[in-house]
């Protein structure tokens, strides 16, 4: 078969016509991603770090992209919701000393009602009047990381033990993290192909509308607030275990923009979007990192500057990036699946 | 709470808030004409603080008010060019794309700013040359600093020019056309462009102008961009789309923060810790709490909902 899409490709049931992976060859390019993923340790050797850092951003960002991508409530609060789940998963094993097979859930469920509660608003105020209803939240808790638990500086985390194996290394915290990736993703891709996911697409495009229509909005829009802040928390938690070490500059509003931007430059509204717009905004917050001190090294002249040519860089490239494709990088992606489905003809 | 502390609160507030109003209007026009959010506002902030004290001091030749004169003219004029040079490579190209994609833009841009002011200027606190002198005056038997008090009177006669700019001039007609109502403004023959670019430039005066009374109360540093953000929140307060609400917005954080915040940080003990920047809190907690009332800020134009 030579085309990716052949002519006459009826769908004649129901379940093909939301199959998320409709074409073999998306099924094929699916299933040697999921390989290369398995086997990126052996591909990336000493840089699965960088996959590290995406994989948890990446379940934080899936996150937000169901509040303001599926529906549509702007938060500026999402690093907070971050520390709810961080702390959470610190007060368990370290004070409670459970396992940390208890704190991963524990840590989601305690995001989840928080997330709820602070949802809550949302169904009076919206708009830019929600997102600085969410700043406020994220003021707050940074104020009470500072007041109450690491005042200044870190809380350090007990490193992880998964059901007797130690979790210390960078592949098995790889394994963990990519299982929990996978799933988040998949739970989420297929939430919002159901009734969930239509009921807040329905509120993002109208929420009047949806409400005419039968959408209970007290229920779905607290319910996105929640679910985005449930999977925020699973990422705190990973990362607290990930970085050793927890405190209020992890979890700061420049994290929380960082996540806007992530969802943005990936791709509003698309399931693809999150992840393609964590792994972008993550790797080149690592690369320019890496690269800005052997550039220091190479061209002395540049000296002092190069700390900050790394903002500069980040900031243009952002800013290219939305001016070349304002829809984000799920667009592109779009685009190519339009090519190739149509390949060898132009249209 | 003695009536001599909400006293002292109220005036140092005012003072405080009046820059903080400047700012709010700054972003009140550019939200107003352009639908923008603007993150990097409180990089434009930074932006006036660093060039104004920048220029004074390679001026320093000059007997020191003439040197602030002109450093500030510089930084007004620099600050134009800015507004009208992001307007036009930045966000034409985005005219028409959805908001947020714009509002993270604005965001990129505020990295890079700020980027480059750490590159010229590294990350050190800097202050004016002794423009004013460093005594405190008595307002309404208040000991306020000198320099507060010129910052208020500053940024109200601005606020004054500003509003006289919006009533009386052919551009501030057009721009204020523009914000009630874009297609009707255009199809009448108001450039939108023009009308953006000016809004830009606004917004980067206006921000200039916070950034150098500020700098000449408490100089200038990094900390100083949340300014931006301290002044969203008043904004919100006062309801986005209102001038007056920015105003009021920015006097009532102002006050707000002083007297409660104050109030809180130096007396309120919480199982016997005192509670250190509540200050900082506070504006946050009342804009919730004001939101949860009127969810479309004190003077904001409500959205009437129909299908």
């Amino acid at each position: 078969m030579a085309y990716a899409r052949p002519c006459g490709d009826f769908k004649t049931s129901y379940a093909q016509d939301v199959a998320l992976l409709d074409v073999r060859l998306y099924r094929v390019g699916f299933l040697l991603l999921v390989a290369g993923l398995l086997a990126a340790p052996w591909l990336l050797g000493r840089w699965l770090f960088l996959l590290n850092d995406i994989a948890i951003f990446a379940i934080g960002a899936t996150g937000l992209s169901l509040v303001m991508g599926f529906a549509g409530q702007i938060s500026l609060g999402h690093a907070a919701f971050m520390a709810v789940g961080a702390y959470t998963s610190w007060f368990v094993t370290a004070e409670l000393r459970w396992p940390f097979v208890v704190a991963l859930p524990a840590s989601g469920l305690v995001a989840f009602v928080v997330g709820a509660v602070v949802g809550l608003p949302s169904l009076r105020i919206k708009g830019l009047y929600l997102a600085i209803a969410t700043l406020a939240f994220q003021f707050l808790v940074e104020y009470l990381i500072v007041q109450t638990v690491s005042g200044m500086g870190g809380t350090p985390v007990p490193p992880m033990d998964l059901l007797g194996v130690p979790v210390n290394t960078e592949v098995r915290f790889y394994y963990l993290a990519l299982a929990v990736w996978v799933g988040g993703a998949v739970l989420a891709t297929n939430l919002t192909r159901t009734r969930v996911g239509l009921a807040l697409m329905a509120v993002r495009d109208r929420d009047y509308a949806a409400q005419v229509l039968g959408v209970n909005l007290l229920y779905y829009k607290t319910l996105a607030f929640a679910l985005g802040a449930a999977y925020a928390g699973v990422a705190g938690s990973l990362f607290a275990h990930y970085n050793r070490v927890i405190g209020a500059e992890h979890f700061s509003l420049a994290q929380s923009i960082d996540y806007v931007a992530m969802l943005v430059i990936g791709g509003l509204g698309s399931v693809w979007g999150p992840h393609l717009g964590a792994a972008f905004v993550r790797s080149l917050t690592q690369v320019l990192k890496i690269a800005a001190p052997l550039l220091a090294a190479t061209v002395p002249m540049l000296g002092r500057a190069t700390t900050s040519l790394r903002e500069v860089v980040f900031g243009a490239i952002l800013i290219a990036l939305l001016i070349w494709e304002p829809g984000g990088l799920a667009t592109l992606i779009r685009k190519l699946k339009r090519y190739v489905d149509l390949w060898p003809f132009p249209h | 709470m003695t009536p001599q502390f909400i006293l002292e609160g109220t005036v140092v507030g005012l003072a405080v808030g009046s820059i903080y109003a400047l700012i709010a209007v700054g972003f009140a026009v550019l939200y107003k004409s352009t639908k923008i959010l603007n993150l990097a506002h409180g990089e434009l902030v930074l932006f006036g603080g660093y060039l104004a004290i920048a220029l004074t001091t390679a001026a320093g030749s000059l007997p020191v008010p003439v040197a602030f004169a002109l450093g500030v003219a510089g930084t007004l004029v620099a600050a134009a060019v800015l507004g009208f040079g992001v307007e036009r490579a930045v966000m034409r190209p985005l005219f028409g794309q959805p908001l947020l994609s714009v509002i993270i833009v604005t965001l990129a841009l505020g990295y890079v700013i700020r980027g480059i002011m750490v590159g010229i200027w590294s990350g050190e606190t800097r202050t004016f040359p002794p423009v004013v002198p460093p005594v405190t005056v008595r307002v309404a038997s208040v000991p306020v600093p000198l320099v507060g008090v010129w910052s208020a009177a500053a940024a109200v006669a601005l606020l004054v020019l500003l509003t006289l700019f919006f009533r009386y001039t052919r551009w501030g007609v057009s721009m204020r056309a523009a914000a009630n109502e874009q297609l009707t403004a255009s199809s009448l023959g108001v450039s939108l462009r023009r009308v953006f670019a000016y809004a830009w430039a606004f917004a980067a005066i206006t921000g200039a102008v916070g950034g150098i009374l500020l700098g000449l109360w408490l100089g200038v540093n990094f900390a100083l961009a949340a300014v931006g953000l301290k002044a969203l929140a008043a904004l919100i307060l006062g309801g986005l789309d209102s001038i007056p609400g920015a105003i009021l917005g920015g006097l009532a954080v102002g006050v707000l923060e002083t007297i409660v915040g104050g109030y809180i940080d130096a007396h309120v003990r919480l199982f016997g810790h005192p509670l250190h920047g509540f200050k900082e809190v506070t504006a946050y907690l009342v804009i919730l709490l004001v939101l949860m009332i009127r969810p479309y800020g004190l003077f904001g134009t409500e959205h009437i909902e129909r299908l």
